[in-house]
């Protein structure tokens, strides 16, 4: 462009020397036409469009200035920014991780869980036959495999002292249904599911690490698992991490399943996993399912009333965490949303204090596109830095999170803030910030020009938006608050449920008696135990149980009254079994209700001996004494007890779960080499567990004690998820009131600042200050009542999505709306009454004489 | 007209002539390619002297005109070995030029039948 401003410059001086001037006459006289070059500049490149790139440089560093100028406006935006979408990126790694990052499987939406499912009995999930999951595999189409699994806890019994390991059998095909295979050696082959007594296992790398020394020469070697030697067929690589459900915890060693003639007796234990055909979809699969269990309900008269449920493996590995979880992503984005209406509410204070300022800027010429741009360009920076302090707040806050979730939360070590999942919050949040900073700037800043520089603020009362603004906020911030009180008192009511039995004092080891020939029989190892662990000092009373309360699923059977009252079939339901010595019940202050519990020198042989339950009372034999009715188990092949006792109903699965009908049987009659030993005693944990392992390996060198637990910290950990759930709504809660405490207190003192010179006027011609606090207090509260009518039908949306996480508590429980919409108001009032008074009490002397 | 000379310098600021300054590029455009210079002296040739057209407007002008696709520029050295643009019409810039002209006729027209009435 230069040259050819400068090229017409000389072109005139050309023709003016033409026409007879001196060149240095000609040159004078041509660029004095030619006017200033530079403005020529200027317009020309108006006319060609680098302008909008300059004017964005020298809007950023503008906003950047205006902040650095009112560090305590761009203090407070920022902040609540970053605290805002700080805690939005730290709950969308969790989701993410937990919830939303795909299994690490070949395909893994293909993978489904299979159960049998009878609506009758209230079973919804349960595990499947050996005979029912022969029949779906050589039956269905619907799938390209189909591989069972039981868990089947061992003793490695090698150099190296016995040591408790977490095996599985699994279906030979296993492995190569979910689409991994071995790091070493093989994988099963499927003759390892016929050929008989096949003796092979396949280890995890942690395994292989921990017995082996990572030795890679591990194939083909022996591992001795309970006193048997198994010839090591692979290890499994180091990321594979096998899918965990149903009772299937952490697993280290894999056993080849085998389908035998016993276990085919066995009922109903088997884990089943299937991977559907690519062309098959989820609803075809389960309506052939459906048709196959119909079809072998009708033939086999053990699958009466039985059908089959299909769970995709991701929807079942998640399970309940998932509500939990997706209702903390609901309050954290409620959340966001606070944190960008107070970015909002901010500029929007800011941009009318800076009312005369922009008044002056567009009276000397700024165009309303540019003062627009550069409020934009304010509230981007201001977007950008909180949500840059928001991704530094992430990362604590994630680790706390995790450090905080219940143990039992699958897949939680995997979670961290992923630089996609960082992205796509805060790149959200900076999006919804940008776009509220604009609507925030709109109605023409500045555009009454002659009425802002008069200063007289009678006109505008009302912030334009502000009012709106301010109920929103009192609206998400009611919400979160409802639903940090729904979770709080649930937790609350599950802390006050009577368990039925005393925790406190008490706790358990699982003991798995040496399984090498030889040794003394299960009965008599653990009379020996028992009688060496009560002398201990520390040791009040010691007993045994099959399955401790809040162990996980026991064993559960049918029973049923032999010997009906009334005519007609006989009465029958599930009930859990649970098998016990006398002390189990002193242990943990169990009444007796009825009757008698076991006595300390149960008969070993002859009819076996039951105690029930309240329920299980109350079932068959409701208002009538139980005590010497026969009753009938179908456990053990079927045996007929004599009931002894009643007692209490206890919660053995966790505080949620009601208690069901139970029966205990004794432990003297129906020994077993693995027992929990529940123990309550004075003193330290530190000082029992030693003793308790000298007591052990001096009897039974081959026994193993694992599984330590005190109970009070069981049931807490049953609680884990309750009270991280109350823990994160509550701090949102709280986040969510300061947050829209503040923005209320921003948006009513700039209403109220440019409000003073009225006030003044009213209170100088004789208003009482009351009046005048009332009458802003009137505007206050009718927003209020906005929001919290607002509020209360978003909070009611949310109760009723977490209903499923409540206990004892209804998802519209009236006290906990109530005092939450109290709190709100009383912060909105509190918020509006401090610039109020400020206001009144200003001599109206002074704000007169301002104007 | 009297003979007096009488010279109208345009610049954008007058609007009514902001129209016309684009015809006149235009038309100035429509015997040939030139560059900035030659366009401004052309217009005041046809002109005979009357109308010049002010450095200041013209550049801003003719990078307008091109922007709206009427005229386009090709980049070229001048004698003394400066970079020139040598600007030319486009065929939608001479329909442009057409339209243009016949809206002046109209508004000329209407204005002299105005001044004529008594």
């Amino acid at each position: 462009m230069d040259d050819e401003l400068r090229h017409h410059i000389e072109c005139e001086v050309d023709e003016h020397v033409r026409a007879g001037m001196s060149p240095e006459e000609a040159r004078r006289v041509a660029v004095a036409e030619f006017g200033g070059i530079e403005q020529v500049k200027e317009d020309a490149r108006d006319a060609w469009g680098t302008r909008p790139v300059e004017e964005f440089i020298a809007d950023v560093g503008y906003g950047a200035r205006v902040l650095r100028r009112n560090p305590g406006f761009t203090a407070a935006t920022v902040l609540t920014f970053a605290l805002g979408s700080g805690a939005a990126a730290a709950i969308f790694s969790v989701v993410y991780g937990v919830l939303l990052r795909p299994l690490p499987y070949v395909d893994p939406d293909r993978l489904v869980v299979l159960w049998e499912r009878n609506a009758s009995r209230a079973a919804e999930r349960n595990v499947v036959s050996v005979a029912n999951f022969q029949a779906w595999r050589e039956r269905s189409q619907a799938f390209d495999g189909m591989a069972a699994l039981v868990p089947r806890p061992v003793t490695l019994t090698d150099a190296g002292g016995p040591e408790r390991v977490a095996g599985t059998e699994v279906s030979p095909g296993y492995f190569r249904l979910l689409g991994v295979t071995p790091a070493l050696g093989r994988d099963f082959d499927p003759d390892d599911e016929n050929r008989a007594d096949s003796r092979v296992v396949i280890l995890s790398d942690g395994l292989w690490r921990r017995r082996f020394g990572a030795d890679p020469a591990v194939v083909g070697r022996t591992l001795s698992v309970g006193g048997t030697p198994h010839s090591v067929l692979g290890v499994m690589p180091s990321g594979f991490e096998p899918p965990q459900f149903g009772w299937l915890g952490a697993q280290e060693l894999w056993f080849p399943f085998q389908a035998t003639p016993e276990n085919r007796a066995w009922g109903r234990f088997l884990l089943v996993v299937a991977r559907r055909r690519s062309s098959v979809s989820l609803e075809r699969a389960r309506a052939e399912m459906t048709i196959l269990a119909d079809r072998l309900a009708r033939e086999v008269k053990a699958d009466e009333g039985w059908t089959v449920t299909v769970v995709p493996l991701a929807a079942q590995i998640t399970g309940d965490v998932r509500t939990a979880l997706l209702v903390l992503q609901g309050a954290v984005g409620l959340l966001l949303i606070i944190a960008v209406i107070n970015v909002g509410t901010l500029s929007l204070s800011q941009t009318l204090r800076r009312a005369p300022e922009l008044a002056t800027r567009r009276s000397l010429g700024a165009t309303d596109g540019r003062l627009f741009r550069q409020l934009f360009a304010q509230s981007g920076l201001v977007g950008m830095l909180g949500a840059a302090i928001g991704g530094l707040v992430a990362w604590p806050t994630t680790r706390l999170i995790v450090s905080l979730a219940p143990a039992g939360v699958p897949r939680l070590d995997a979670v961290r803030v992923d630089t996609p999942v960082l992205l796509a919050t805060l790149s959200m949040a900076l999006l919804a910030t940008l776009l509220f900073g604009t609507v925030a700037a709109r109605g023409r800043p500045g555009a009454d020009a002659a009425l802002v520089m008069r200063s007289t603020g009678g006109r505008t009362t009302a912030l334009a938006g502000g009012g709106a603004l301010v109920v929103a906020e009192i609206a998400v911030a009611l919400a979160i608050g409802v639903m940090a009180a729904l979770a709080a008192r649930t937790f609350v009511s599950l802390r006050a449920v009577d368990l039925g039995f005393h925790a406190d004092g008490v706790m358990a080891a699982r003991v798995a008696l040496g399984a090498e020939l030889g040794d003394s029989p299960a009965r008599a190892s653990f009379e020996a135990l028992l009688e060496r662990v009560r002398v201990l000092p520390e040791v009040q009373a010691a007993g045994l149980i099959n399955t401790r309360p809040f162990g996980g699923l026991g064993v559960a059977t049918d029973v049923t009254d032999p010997r009906p009252a009334r005519p007609g079939p006989a009465p029958s339901l599930v009930a859990d079994v649970r098998v016990a010595d006398a002390a189990f019940f002193r242990v943990l202050r169990i009444p007796t209700e009825r009757g008698t519990v076991f006595g300390p020198h149960e008969p070993t042989s002859g009819t076996p001996r039951v105690v029930i339950s309240q329920s299980l009372h109350d079932a068959f034999w409701r208002g009538e004494d139980p005590v010497g009715r026969p009753l009938r188990l179908e456990l053990y092949g079927g045996i007929t007890a004599d009931v002894i006792g009643v007692v209490p109903d206890l919660r053995l699965m966790d505080v949620r779960t009601p208690p069901r009908p139970t029966a205990y049987l004794a432990d003297a009659r129906f020994p077993d080499r693995e027992r929990d030993l529940v123990v309550r005693f004075r003193g330290s944990a530190e000082s029992i567990v030693p003793s308790l392992r000298t007591v052990l390996s001096t009897l039974e060198p081959g026994a193993t004690l694992y599984r330590i637990t005190m109970l009070p910290g069981l049931v807490a950990a049953s609680l884990a998820r309750d009270r991280l759930t109350a823990l994160l709504l509550s701090g949102f809660a709280g986040l969510a009131v300061l947050l829209s405490a503040a923005g209320v207190f921003g948006v009513i003192s700039t209403e109220t600042a440019r409000r003073r010179k009225e006030i003044g006027i009213r209170l100088a011609v004789g208003a009482a200050p009351s009046r005048v606090v009332r009458m802003l207090l009137g505007r206050a509260l009718s927003r209020a009542a906005a929001g919290v009518a607002g509020g209360m039908a978003i909070a009611l949306l949310f109760a009723h999505l977490m209903k499923s996480l409540l206990f004892g508590v209804a998802p519209h429980d009236p006290a906990s709306f109530l005092t939450i919409a109290i709190v709100v108001v009383a912060v909105v009032v509190i918020a509006t009454l401090v610039p109020a008074v400020q206001a009144i009490r200003s001599s109206p002397l002074d704000v007169l004489r301002e104007g | 007209m009297s003979k007096d000379k009488v010279s109208t310098v345009l610049t954008p600021k007058a609007d009514l002539l902001q129209g016309t300054l684009d015809l006149l590029i235009l038309k100035a455009l429509a015997a040939g390619p030139r560059h900035g210079w030659a366009v401004s002296k052309r217009i005041r040739q046809m002109s005979s002297e009357v109308l010049t057209v002010n450095q200041g407007s013209l550049y801003p002008a003719l990078y307008r005109l091109e922007d709206r696709g009427w005229i386009t520029s090709a980049e070229g050295v001048s004698p003394e070995g400066r970079r020139i643009r040598l600007y030319r019409l486009t065929p939608t810039g001479r329909r442009q030029l057409s339209t243009e002209i016949e809206a002046w006729r109209a508004f000329s027209g209407a204005v002299d039948r105005v001044v004529a009435t008594e």
